[in-house]
This record gives structure tokens, C-alpha cells and sequence, in this order.
């Protein structure tokens, strides 16, 4: 089966805040879905709950068909250390990088391989160079996070998540601080992934790029999914108003054969 | 080894204790309130670029910030009066040294928050013609002082702490009532507990006021 | 005002006075050895998910900053040893009241420091799989001690200074040793002020080395020096 993720009346509350309220979610094998929605329509969260950065007050989650937690008297138990090895399976990359600003760029990337899967150092260190090599880096492998730009820092944040040679790619708004000409080198790497056949789900703001990479679009709206399909099917001909006038306030992105 | 507490004996001296606690408080208050008043001219004085000026300050809030409080104490009570003109009694010794170490360390909270006040006030403010008393005592002060008050209280909080030194040279505050009551009823256990607690009571609602207003005011910048 | 200043007795017995300095460097330095360690486990029990562990910690790091040391130091002195019937010298005594006391202020340093570190590092941390010991371990720790620094210096600083305290136990410390040879000589006035003056030698360096290694590390942005 090809099936990498599955999300079933995902829910999720801090406190009095209802941010996701059943969500319904697959992810087939190699497949890039692309997240959109306003802010505060629960993108982030649903990302922060699929590796369990977060946990979701409701529902399950499904990786490669294994469900995630344990049943108990109708309610479903998550024990950190058995969260782990879920973590090392999904990687994440971050809006703000997180790279850690005491380490070089290899040293970033190495950092999971070796404390977390406990590989031997020189296995290590040649995973660090090659996914740094992958993303462009070849020439950074010293480099401390303040010397690079933000660009390359992305790059070294999505280095240091390939490392742990995980089965799906979680992007969360990987573009949004950067400034807009370093924009241009981060969804490239993104799109060479997805080229490769990498499985993933991109929360992002570029619609441009979802168009061309996307296999599948989502549009996310206080908490529920509005409305899913192919690229064209949302961005260039949705069938809900909301989708629309969410589409018209991205004035930047206009498709020739766009139509509203 | 059981032995059982025995509050008794120090509830017996509470009166002996309530003296102390009141002779702390005058001397803690009487330090403070000379510490912040001075301070902000010794302070002040810092930030002179006169030399003449500026240098004998730096040299007191120095010495001052780097000799231990008890030697400062005891100095002040057994060879100041060599010296010194006229009578110096365990309070006023007490009372000299703190104070003068409070204004050491409350020049250098003033002249922190006044720095941290960016040039622009100064700027905006000599622009409309305020004059340099003006720009400080309208513009640069009033914004300063909340940022210092965090600051001042932790220096309360010190001050009140540093009180228990002039047990040391007999001063009749609380450490040196609970000495006397501990060497005389031989139940130090109770006493010292006692005074730690009353001591705890007194100081602890400065310490939250600090984390409370420091929450405060990092809300609202 | 007539009085005839005269060091050379104190002079004399300045062997002594160096002595008793060493015994006070002797206390502090015990004294960080303990206190740095203890401090640092009661950061990470005052940051703990238990809410007993982390109260109570909590109360005990307040309540050994709220009270004088002097108190402290004359429990530990005259009431532990009734309490325990362990016989403890005015060294001992020392020692283990300055661990305490300094220890719980260098759990606020040490929560201070790992607090001021950005949520993103946490979750980087998690993201890949790591565990919060691991974490705090690897990433946090390296992060927080650089912008610790200046604030760890100061309260060494405090801590020398505190130490003086010991004299009132009777343990020959500078300031005691500086007692008896003012009871002896009658000179109290040479005898205090020299005594001052060698702390002043040995804590005016010191900040002034703390100054600029805070300047150094605010300039360098390894700080979140205030």
C-alpha cells in the first residue's frame, strides 16, 4: 500500500482554543500536498501534530499504516519515548531555521543521526556532507548558522532533517522570513525533492510554487478542510467562495488562465 | 538524637524579638531611603565630564561595590571613630556603612537606566529647547525609573539582608536579639528558625514584588 | 586631627592577614565546587512537568535567597549539630551554608539562562527526535552558559564577599585574623583599613574583568546582557 500518512477527525484545542476540528488527511507515497489557508486556520498545527510536536486532543494518526498511540478505554494514550521513533521517521523544517547557532553546518546535521540514531561518527559525517551537498551547501560544511544567509541557513535546516533519511518531509512556512530574493533557492531545493519522489506536506504562501509542484492542494479555513483537489482544481477553479476570496487576496499570484 | 522543638522559650522572648524587628526595619529603611537619594547624585556625578567630578565618584561607588558589607561595618564602628570628631554609636556605624553602600549600588542602577534610554530622547527633547535639568527631569528620568524599580527593590531586598551584619557589632536588630535569646535559653534550633522565618516573611514579599513587576514589564515592551 | 598613622604593626603581621585571605578564597572556592552543581540540579527540578517537585524547589531556592546568610550560616553552625548530634567545625559550617546559599542563587542564573533560550531550539531539538535530557544536554546547556556568564561572575563576586561571614563563627578568615590583630595592637584603624583594602585588591579586578567580558559578549551578540 502507498500510503505514508493518514489523519482521521484530527482535533486539536490549547485550552478554550478549538484550532483543528476534524480533520481528514492522506498522504500517498511520493506524493507533495500543499497546505494554504489564512493564518490562525490551523496549518502549523495540523503539521505540529502529524510528528507529534504537538499533541492532538482527538483522532488518530496513521504512518505507513501503523497507528500512532495506544487505545485505552476509548481514549488514545501517547507516551514520549514510544513518540520518538516517530519523530526520526518525519522531519521538519521550521519558519525561523532553529538551527543551533553553537554548531557548524555539519555539526547541525550530524546532530540527529548521531545522539538520536547513535551511527558511528564517520557514517555521520559523510551523511552531513552528502545531504549538505544535496542542498547546495558543499561549500559551507564549517560555516557557523551567523556566517550564512537565510537562505542557506533554510538549506542547512533542511539538510539537517534529510539526515535522518526520514519517510515524509513536514515544510512549515519554510520561506516566510526570508527576504524575497533568497525565497527563490529555498523552493528550489523543495521542488528538487519532490521531483525525487520525496513524500511531503508544504505549509506555504507561495502559490506559484504550489501550482507547479503540488499533487494535491488543501485549503484549510477555521480549522476544517474546505476543499481539496489537484492544483487546478483550487488554485485556477475553485468551487467554494471562501477558497476565492483567498485566492483574490494573494494579489501576487496570478496564474494567465486564472478566472475568478 | 530526639530531641523535641520547643517554641516555648522563644514565644517567652517574642517582646525581645519585636525590638529587634523594629530596630531592623529603622535601620533597613533609614539605609534605603539615604541610598536612594544619594545615589542619584552620586550617580549623577559619574556622568559628569568634569574629572574633578566624576572621578571621585567612580572611586567611592568602587570601593564601596567591592569590600564585603561586614568589613564595611566594622570599620565604620571600630576605626572610624579614631577619626572621627564626634561619638559613634553600634546604629550610626551600622547606619554610615550601608547607607553609603546603598548609594554605591543605587548610583550605578541610575546610571544604568538612564543609559538605557536611547539617544533620541535627548535629541527630540534638546531640539525643542529643554535645557539639561529639563530633558532630565521631564524626559530621560520618568521613563528610567520604571525600568529601575526591578533594580531598586532587588536592592531592597539586599539592604534589608545586610541588616543582620550589624549583629555583628552589637546593634540590637533582629540577628543579634535572636543571638542573645539562642546564648541565653540555649535553644538555638527554635531561635535561629524563628528569626530565618520572620526574616523570610519580612523580605520574601520584596523578592515576589521584583518577579512581578519584571513580568510586568516585559509584557509591555 | 593628630592622629599618627602607623601600618608597620600591621605589617608585621601581615603573614597573617595573607593567611586569612587564602582562607577566604579557600571557603568561596568550596564553595563554588558545590554550589554550581547543586544549582544547576535545582534549575532543572524548579523547571520540571512535576508541580510538587518543582514547588518545592522552588519555596527552598527563595527561601535561602530571602534570608540573610548570616542567619543561615548560624543555624548550620549552632543548631544542626544540636539537631544531628554531628559536631561541625566553623570550616565545615562555612562551607556547607555558602554551597546552599549560592547554590540557590545559581539556580536562577542557570533557569534565567536555559529560560532566555527561543522556543525554535526546543522544537528543532524535538523535531529530530531527541529527548528533552538530550536537548537540554546538547542544545540548550552550550547555548545558555555563554550568555550565563556575566551574571554567574557577579554572583562569584557576591559570593566572596559573603564569605566574610565566616569570621563570625570564628573560622581565621581575613576579617577574623584582622580582629586579633587589631585587639593586639591596638590599632584597629591601620588593621581595617588594610583588611578592606585587600578585599577591594582582590574584588575590584575581578568586576572589572566581569565589566568587560559583558561587553565583550553583548558586542559579540553571545549575551542577553541587559
Amino acid at each position: 500500500m502507498g500510503e505514508v500518512l493518514r489523519v482521521e477527525n484530527l482535533h486539536k484545542s490549547f485550552g478554550p482554543n478549538h484550532v483543528l476540528k476534524g480533520i481528514d488527511l492522506t498522504v500517498e507515497k511520493g506524493q507533495a500536498v500543499v497546505l494554504i489557508g489564512a493564518s490562525g486556520s490551523g496549518k502549523s498545527t495540523l503539521l505540529r501534530c502529524v510528528n507529534f510536536m504537538e499533541i492532538p486532543s482527538d483522532g488518530r494518526v496513521w504512518l505507513n499504516g501503523e497507528a500512532v498511540g495506544r487505545e485505552r478505554n476509548g481514549k488514545t494514550e501517547y507516551r514520549e519515548h514510544s513518540l520518538i521513533p516517530i519523530r526520526t521517521h518525519v522531519g521538519m523544517v521550521f519558519q525561523h531555521f532553529n538551527l543551533f547557532p553553537h554548531m557548524t553546518a555539519r555539526q547541525n546535521v550530524m546532530e540527529g543521526p548521531r545522539t538520536v540514531l547513535r551511527l558511528t561518527r564517520a557514517t555521520c559525517v559523510k551523511r552531513a556532507e552528502k545531504y549538505l551537498a544535496k542542498v547546495g551547501l558543499s561549500d559551507k560544511f564549517d560555516a557557523y548558522p551567523a556566517h550564512l544567509s537565510g537562505g542557506q541557513q533554510q538549506r542547512v535546516a533542511i539538510a539537517r532533517a534529510l539526515a535522518m533519511e526520514p519517510q515524509l518531509m513536514l515544510f512549515d512556512e519554510v520561506t516566510s522570513a526570508l527576504d524575497p530574493e533568497l525565497v527563490g533557492e529555498v523552493l528550489r531545493t523543495l521542488k528538487d525533492l519532490a521531483s525525487e519522489g520525496m513524500t511531503m506536506v508544504v505549509v506555504t504562501h507561495e502559490l506559484g510554487f504550489a501550482y507547479s509542484v503540488a499533487d494535491k492542494v488543501v485549503f484549510l479555513h477555521e480549522g476544517r478542510i474546505h476543499e481539496q483537489g489537484t492544483p487546478d482544481e483550487i488554485l485556477v477553479r475553485p468551487s467554494q467562495t471562501r477558497t476565492r476570496d483567498f485566492l483574490r487576496g494573494h494579489a501576487t499570484f496570478r496564474l494567465p488562465e486564472a478566472q475568478f | 538524637m530526639d530531641r523535641i522543638w520547643d517554641f516555648s522559650s522563644v514565644f517567652a522572648s517574642r517582646e525581645l524579638l519585636l525590638v529587634g524587628l523594629g530596630n531592623t526595619v529603622k535601620l533597613g529603611v533609614t539605609c534605603l531611603v539615604i541610598g536612594l537619594t544619594a545615589g542619584l547624585f552620586v550617580g549623577a556625578a559619574r556622568y559628569s565630564r568634569n574629572r574633578l567630578v566624576n572621578w571621585p565618584a567612580s572611586a567611592f561607588v568602587e570601593v564601596f561595590r567591592n569590600t564585603p558589607a561586614l568589613v564595611q561595618i566594622m570599620w565604620f564602628f571600630f576605626a572610624f571613630p579614631i577619626i572621627s570628631p564626634f561619638n559613634i554609636d553600634a546604629f550610626t556605624a551600622a547606619a554610615l556603612a550601608l547607607s553609603l553602600n546603598a548609594t554605591a549600588f543605587c548610583a550605578e542602577i541610575y546610571r544604568g537606566g538612564i543609559q538605557s534610554i536611547e539617544r533620541g530622547q535627548w535629541d527630540a527633547a534638546k531640539a525643542i529647547g529643554m535645557s539639561y535639568s529639563q530633558q532630565m527631569r521631564r524626559i530621560i528620568l520618568p521613563q528610567a525609573i520604571t525600568r529601575m524599580v526591578p533594580a531598586f527593590m532587588n536592592r531592597a531586598v539586599e539592604l534589608m539582608k545586610m541588616t543582620s551584619l550589624a549583629s555583628v557589632i552589637a546593634f540590637g536588630e533582629l540577628m543579634h536579639q535572636g543571638k542573645a535569646i539562642a546564648t541565653y535559653n540555649f535553644n538555638p534550633i527554635e531561635t535561629f528558625t524563628v528569626v530565618a522565618l520572620i526574616f523570610f516573611v519580612l523580605i520574601y514579599p520584596l523578592a515576589l514584588g521584583v518577579l512581578r513587576f519584571e513580568a510586568r514589564l516585559g509584557r509591555s515592551q | 586631627m593628630g592622629y599618627e598613622w602607623d601600618f608597620a604593626v600591621v605589617l608585621r603581621d601581615s603573614d597573617l592577614l595573607l593567611l586569612g585571605l587564602v582562607n577566604t578564597l579557600k571557603v568561596t572556592i568550596l564553595a563554588l565546587v558545590f554550589g554550581v552543581p547543586l544549582g544547576l540540579g535545582a534549575a532543572l527540578l524548579r523547571l520540571s512537568s512535576n508541580r510538587l517537585v518543582r514547588g518545592l524547589v522552588g519555596f527552598l531556592i527563595e527561601f535561602f535567597r530571602s534570608t540573610p546568610p548570616i542567619v543561615q550560616l548560624f543555624w548550620f553552625f549552632f543548631a544542626l549539630p544540636l539537631l544531628t548530634g554531628i559536631e561541625i567545625s566553623p570550616f565545615g559550617a562555612s562551607v556547607l551554608t555558602f554551597s546552599i546559599q549560592s547554590s540557590a542563587f545559581f539556580a536562577e542564573v542557570f533557569r534565567g539562562g536555559i529560560v532566555s533560550i527561543e522556543r525554535g531550539q526546543w522544537d528543532a531539538a524535538k523535531a529530530i527526535g531527541m529527548t528533552r535530557n538530550q536537548t537540554l544536554a546538547r542544545i540548550i546547556l552550550p547555548q545558555a552558559v555563554t550568555r550565563m556568564i556575566p551574571a554567574f561572575l557577579e554572583r562569584v563576586i557576591e559570593l566572596m564577599k559573603t564569605t566574610t561571614l565566616v569570621a563570625t563563627v570564628s573560622y581565621a578568615d581575613l576579617l577574623y585574623q584582622a580582629n586579633n590583630i587589631a585587639q593586639s595592637t591596638f590599632r584597629p584603624l591601620e588593621v581595617y583599613t588594610v583588611a578592606a583594602v585587600m578585599y577591594f585588591a582582590v574584588l575590584f579586578p575581578t568586576s572589572l574583568g566581569v565589566r568587560r567580558l559583558e561587553r565583550h559578549l553583548a558586542r559579540s551578540g553571545a549575551t542577553t546582557a541587559h
